[in-house]
């Protein structure tokens, strides 16, 4: 049973197709497993069936156009954070966006497995999202939940759940309003010591296995060569020791200081669930500080590390606290 | 082949007598999920319910990053010496992927010494798996979630007891006080045990997929089922049957280590020159189920898939390894070509 969303999808996608604006659509269909969805690409109009889209969709569509051959006419089926990723990519010149035909959708969240899998041994048989309830049979039995209780938290926190920028916006509300910048749940982060902070990040880098899955996942890492895979010189202890763990977790955050989109793929890509938005959503805290520079938000307005010259830095040595609330 | 039996409670106090002299690594919660750690006492060990690490069992004995030197003006070798270890509770398809390491790490003129220390100094207790997760396809390649191969002893979950089939020397030693199962507990074994294997999926055809994945080298397929990929490690990095790594000199600290690699990143085949053989995910999700479901028949005669399923679990956009193999084998690959 097609819910109107996704009908509506359908009519859009197979609407561009049959016109050939475009040479492929990009979505989410039923992935082999009930708590998965997979990507997929459609060229076909007799296909677009296939298009689903509902909270088990947890990939950000928009690095998918870092893969797409250069010059393709591609549709794109976008929540808030996928538009904000599409828009950023613009600004940063890495995509046409006369090649690109955003289909927004109003977003409903995106759930978390880990917290649908709190006990990781009670594998989960199938899930049912109606409205507002998501009911999970596990082996054990079954379960309903509040979609709000088992949302990812960079769900939780989105300030812009609404598709931006976009083509066209399938006309079926969403479960979030749009709100103004807000990271304030990052305040309780910032009042813990440097102590209490080092601490905690060791503890979620350290259990990373460097198989990367949070980069690929990224539509902001758009590098050719990132700097751990550099070799001559080598910036990073190539390990999975501590220091190579902290290397990579720390530089990955600091590259996206006023672009990570805070999508939260990168999370839900990890396959040693490491927690890793808190870094970026910090630095964009900063960033929003500074320079009132939201990622993706603008329709012109270029990243501040797009912009800034030498002869524009004003950093000075005294503004470590600043944020401290 | 001899089989004892023991509950539960006297099992406690044979780990508690192990514990005194061997290392004993077991399936632990550390806090995050269930890995294999060295174990002090016996109530850690979560033996009960537990479908599988999602750390593979390889990294007992091929860590993924281990150093293989240091040097000081001078070379220094790594400690010779493994202390004997008891490794309890290690799922069939893991077991059976040390064989597939030992065959391409072991079986040939110049072995791995730091993997055969290792292994030799290793005692392997499977634990059979009663209800193995929906991702689970042990079957389908080769194998059986009670497989009796490659290890020491195979332990069988019977409600209050075990049921445990010695299988070595090694293992002999370690039960050999305890009473012989008797006809009518072996009965009901075998009758558990037939039962799980019927309910798992079907044998795959070895070497019809594998003549199928050669038709497909040249063709378009690997582009279709590559699209979604984004080209991370998951997928290799917790799988047990691969093994590639890559050595690398960490200067500062004077040692030479060796990381576990994947083809599933573009640098795995990037050549010094700036070619790259494998250019696209196409070529590199090629390598990944070529290598198993037909470059190991070539070689062994066997897949070198073991089942487990993690890669089809904690696939981010969930490939499915499964969907691929199942794929080949409807493709009509000659009508592709053209």
């Amino acid at each position: 049973m097609a819910s109107t969303r996704n009908i509506k999808i359908q009519t859009e996608a197979k609407r561009l197709l049959q016109e050939k604006a475009v040479d492929v659509v990009i979505g989410f269909k039923k992935g082999t497993l009930p708590y998965k969805m997979q990507p997929c690409f459609i060229h076909d109009a007799k296909e677009v069936e296939q298009f689903e889209l509902n909270g088990l969709c947890s990939n950000n569509l928009a690095v998918y156009l870092n893969h797409r051959p250069k010059g393709e006419k591609t549709a794109i089926v976008v929540r808030g954070c996928e538009s904000r990723a599409v828009q950023a990519l613009v600004l940063e010149n890495r995509h046409a966006r006369e090649n690109l035909y955003l289909i927004g959708v109003p977003c409903i969240g995106i759930l978390d497995i880990q917290k649908l899998q709190a006990d990781e041994q009670d594998p989960i048989l199938a899930v049912e999202e109606e409205g507002d309830q998501v009911r999970v049979t596990y082996r054990s039995g079954e379960k309903t939940f509040k979609r709000i209780e088992i949302l990812h938290d960079a769900c939780l926190h989105c300030n812009h759940p609404q598709p931006m920028h976009a083509d066209m916006v399938i006309d079926e509300p969403g479960y979030f309003e749009d709100k103004p910048f807000d990271k304030s749940y990052l305040g309780s982060f910032r009042k813990l010591s440097i102590k209490e902070r080092n601490a905690r990040f060791k503890e979620e880098a350290e259990r990373c296995i460097r198989c990367y899955a949070c980069r690929e996942a990224c539509p902001m890492c758009t590098c050719e060569e990132c700097f751990v895979n550099h070799s001559r010189p080598q910036w990073t202890d190539s390990t999975t020791n501590p220091a190579g763990q902290q290397a990579w977790h720390i530089i990955r955050a600091f590259h996206q200081a006023g672009r990570c989109v805070s999508c939260g793929a990168c999370e839900r890509a990890c396959p040693m669930n490491i927690k890793m938005t808190y870094l970026t959503d910090l630095l964009n805290q900063d960033i929003f500080t500074e320079y009132g520079f939201e990622p993706g938000a603008d329709e012109a307005l270029l990243p501040p590390f797009l912009t800034l010259g030498d002869d524009q830095v004003k950093f000075t040595d005294q503004q470590e606290d600043s944020h401290a609330d | 082949m001899q089989t004892k039996w023991i509950s539960k409670k006297d099992f406690q106090k044979l780990v508690s007598k192990w514990v005194k002299k061997h290392a004993v690594y077991a399936p632990v919660h550390n806090g995050k999920e269930l890995a294999f750690q060295a174990v002090e006492k016996p109530e850690q060990i979560v033996l009960d319910g537990y479908l599988n690490t999602r750390y593979p069992a390889k990294s007992l004995f091929l860590p993924q990053s281990e150093v293989l030197m240091s040097y000081d003006g001078i070379l220094h070798s790594v400690e010779n010496a493994e202390k004997e270890k008891i490794i309890l509770g290690v799922r069939s398809c893991d077991v059976r992927a040390m064989r597939l390491l030992d065959h391409a790490l072991i079986d040939d003129q110049n072995p791995d010494e730091y993997w055969k220390r290792k292994r030799e100094s290793a005692i392997i207790l499977t634990l059979g798996c009663n209800e193995p997760e929906e991702t689970c396809f042990c079957t389908a390649v080769g194998g059986s979630p009670f497989s009796t191969n490659e290890s020491d002893g195979l332990l069988i979950d019977m409600g209050d007891a075990y049921c445990i089939y010695l299988l070595t020397e090694k293992g002999k030693v370690l039960f050999k006080d305890l009473p012989d199962t008797d006809e009518a507990q072996l009965k009901s074994v075998k009758k558990m045990t037939k039962q799980v294997e019927k309910d798992m999926p079907a044998l795959l055809p070895k070497l019809e997929l594998h003549d199928a994945l050669m038709a497909s080298f040249e063709t378009d397929f690997w582009k279709d089922v590559s699209q979604s990929c984004l080209g991370c490690g998951v997928c290799t990095f917790l799988c047990p049957s691969c093994f590639c790594f890559d050595i690398v000199d960490e200067t500062v600290r004077k040692e030479r280590v060796r990381n576990w690699d994947t083809c599933m990143f573009r640098t795995y085949s990037l050549e010094a020159s700036g070619h790259n053989p494998r250019p696209t995910k196409a070529e590199r999700t090629r390598q990944r189920v070529m290598h198993k479901f037909a470059y190991w028949v070539d070689l062994i005669d066997e897949i070198g898939c073991t089942g487990c399923g993690r890669c089809v679990k904690y696939c981010p956009v969930n490939i499915d390894i499964r969907e691929i193999a199942a794929a080949a084998l409807q493709q009509d690959f000659e009508g592709m070509k053209k």
